[in-house]
């Protein structure tokens, strides 16, 4: 038999005993030199993923462990109840003391899984992927002053009434309005706010400050200098300028804040779940993915980026599910805001 | 060969963990193999193998402040741990009875040949060491193989048996 027919005969070999995937039958390779039985086992050496997924995890249980106290205080730690160098005899396996407080719990969550499948609740998903926001947890990095928005008004005794944004556009030649003052001006030109042309808000014929809390009396605020606001200038809103929005000269939106300093917290409303993907349910891939992402003032989500990567197409997944997510926007002054979060998605596999 | 009795090298790492739970990586990287190499002999699949090496380790470091040092290695404990994961994994299949786990006193010596085995596959040349990972780790047919590398089915099953016959070379004197 020549080198290639052997190595040939190896392959077959080989496949044949991957197929079997066992330890408790193996099968000598079948070829004329005898391979070392060790390489029996060669199928089972963790892979390095697994190896660095499990430190990571390991350093993340550790940061727990730190930051809790529990691990302040040796005397809370529950102790192995065995000796530090154990002696490898069944008896002593066999005859671990349990716990009671142990075995109530098991008793509980054991009654409890009863229940939940008993009331058709859990209908056995194979998969749990849990989320939560980390919106306490996190570092913030400092955001630029708020920009984008304007105001504007008529010194009206009401607040400007509840409407929406106009169209914008790079030029303003007629700001817009509720009240109208000039019946029949001589030239007609549709009301605009300057900002982006494809920055679309939702649009009706009742123009208006969108969060206003006058949705009933029609009011063009109580700023100034014209527009539709509580603010200064042409455009909608409480800031000042062109735009609309509780910020400066022109755009939308207000610029972006941390939660905190007045600034309240986004809350979801609706979080459908991520798909696990395929590589990484196969190989049992759990752990976190952290994204940093934008809460706009109407609740959506923007601008997500991974903070921290998970890798094996979880990633995606997480980005794609939290793409869908919705929040009572985070509010600050009484008016809804951009806000800067953290989402952190567990994925899990049970 | 490294064995079950007392390494004094471990302690300070130990101290270290246990004062701060960060460095328990430290122990983790030294005693991994040793840990994972308990239960690929012991388990059916490699699913297994891992789910049980990741229990032992995120017990061991939920425990670790209440490990005394008493002159034995730090591997040892694991191995205790590993004892009682297994136990009541077999219990959970149904199919072993704890006192099937035998006597594991003669489970150093089977371990540290597996180790051997990875030690070896470490030691390949880059291509063998890449073609035997991707086939019996990954489990990756010869064709997927060749097509990552760029070359012919043949040259990969050449590969392959290369990097056998070096294996069995190496590991010869320990069967």
């Amino acid at each position: 038999m020549n080198r290639e027919e052997l190595a040939e005969k190896l392959d077959r070999e080989i496949d044949g005993f991957i197929e079997r995937n066992t330890l408790s039958e193996p099968a000598p390779l079948d070829v004329p030199f005898q391979v070392p039985a060790e390489l029996r086992l060669l199928p089972y050496l963790p892979s390095e993923e697994f190896r660095a997924r499990l430190k990571e995890e390991l350093l993340e249980q550790a940061e727990s462990l730190r930051s809790s106290r529990v691990y302040a205080s040796s005397e809370i730690l529950p102790s192995l109840n065995q000796p530090s160098v154990p002696s490898f005899s069944t008896r002593q396996i066999a005859v671990l003391p349990a716990d009671p407080r142990s075995l109530v719990l098991s008793f509980l969550s054991h009654a409890a899984v009863v229940a939940l499948i008993a009331s058709g609740i859990w209908v056995g998903h194979v998969t749990l992927v849990e989320k939560r926001t980390l919106l306490s947890e996190l570092t913030y990095t400092p955001l630029p002053a708020a920009k984008g928005g304007g105001g504007g008004g008529d010194r009206s005794a009401m607040r400007a009434s509840r409407g929406t944004p106009v169209k914008f556009a790079d030029d303003q030649f007629a700001p817009p309005a509720i009240v109208v003052h000039v019946e029949k001006p001589k030239l007609q030109r549709d009301a605009t706010l300057i900002g982006p042309p494809d920055l679309k808000l939702p649009q009706s014929k009742q123009p208006g400050d969108l969060f206003s809390p006058n949705a009933v009396i029609p009011s063009n605020g109580t700023g100034n200098r014209g527009g539709i606001g509580d603010g200064v200038g042409t455009g909608i809103s409480t800031g000042h300028g062109l735009g609309d929005g509780p910020g400066l000269e022109r755009g939308y939106g207000g610029g972006v804040y941390p939660p905190g300093n007045g600034v309240t917290a986004p809350h979801v409303i609706y979080n459908p779940d991520p798909e696990y993907a395929d590589e990484a349910r196969r190989i049992k891939y759990q752990g976190n993915v952290v994204l940093s992402l934008i809460v706009d003032p109407l609740g959506k989500v923007r601008q997500i980026r991974v903070a921290r990567s998970l890798g094996m197409g979880l990633d995606e997944k997480a980005v794609e599910a939290v793409q869908k997510w919705r929040f009572v926007p985070g509010m600050k002054d009484g008016r809804p805001v951009a806000v800067q979060v953290n989402v952190e998605v567990t994925f899990r596999l049970y | 060969m490294r064995t079950l009795e007392g390494n004094s090298d471990d302690r300070p790492l130990i101290e270290a963990a246990q004062n701060e739970p960060a460095r328990f990586a430290e122990l983790y990287e030294q005693n991994f193999v040793r840990v994972y190499a308990f239960f690929a002999r012991r388990v059916s699949t490699r699913d297994e193998a891992q789910d049980l090496t990741a229990e032992v380790f995120h017990q061991a470091l939920a425990s670790i402040r209440s490990f005394t040092w008493q002159g034995s290695p730090f591997v040892a404990w694991l191995y205790g741990i590993a004892a009682n994961v297994l136990a009541k994994h077999w219990e959970k299949l149904g199919k072993h009875s704890a006192q099937e786990l035998g006597d594991l006193s003669s489970a150093g010596d089977e371990i540290e040949r597996t180790v051997m085995l990875g030690k070896a596959v470490e030691s390949l040349l880059p291509d063998q060491k890449r073609v035997i990972v991707r086939r019996f780790v990954d489990q990756k047919s010869i064709r997927e193989i060749a097509q990552e590398l760029g070359r012919s089915e043949g040259a990969v099953k050449q590969l392959q048996l290369r990097a056998l016959e070096n294996l069995r070379q190496r590991l010869g004197g320990t069967i």
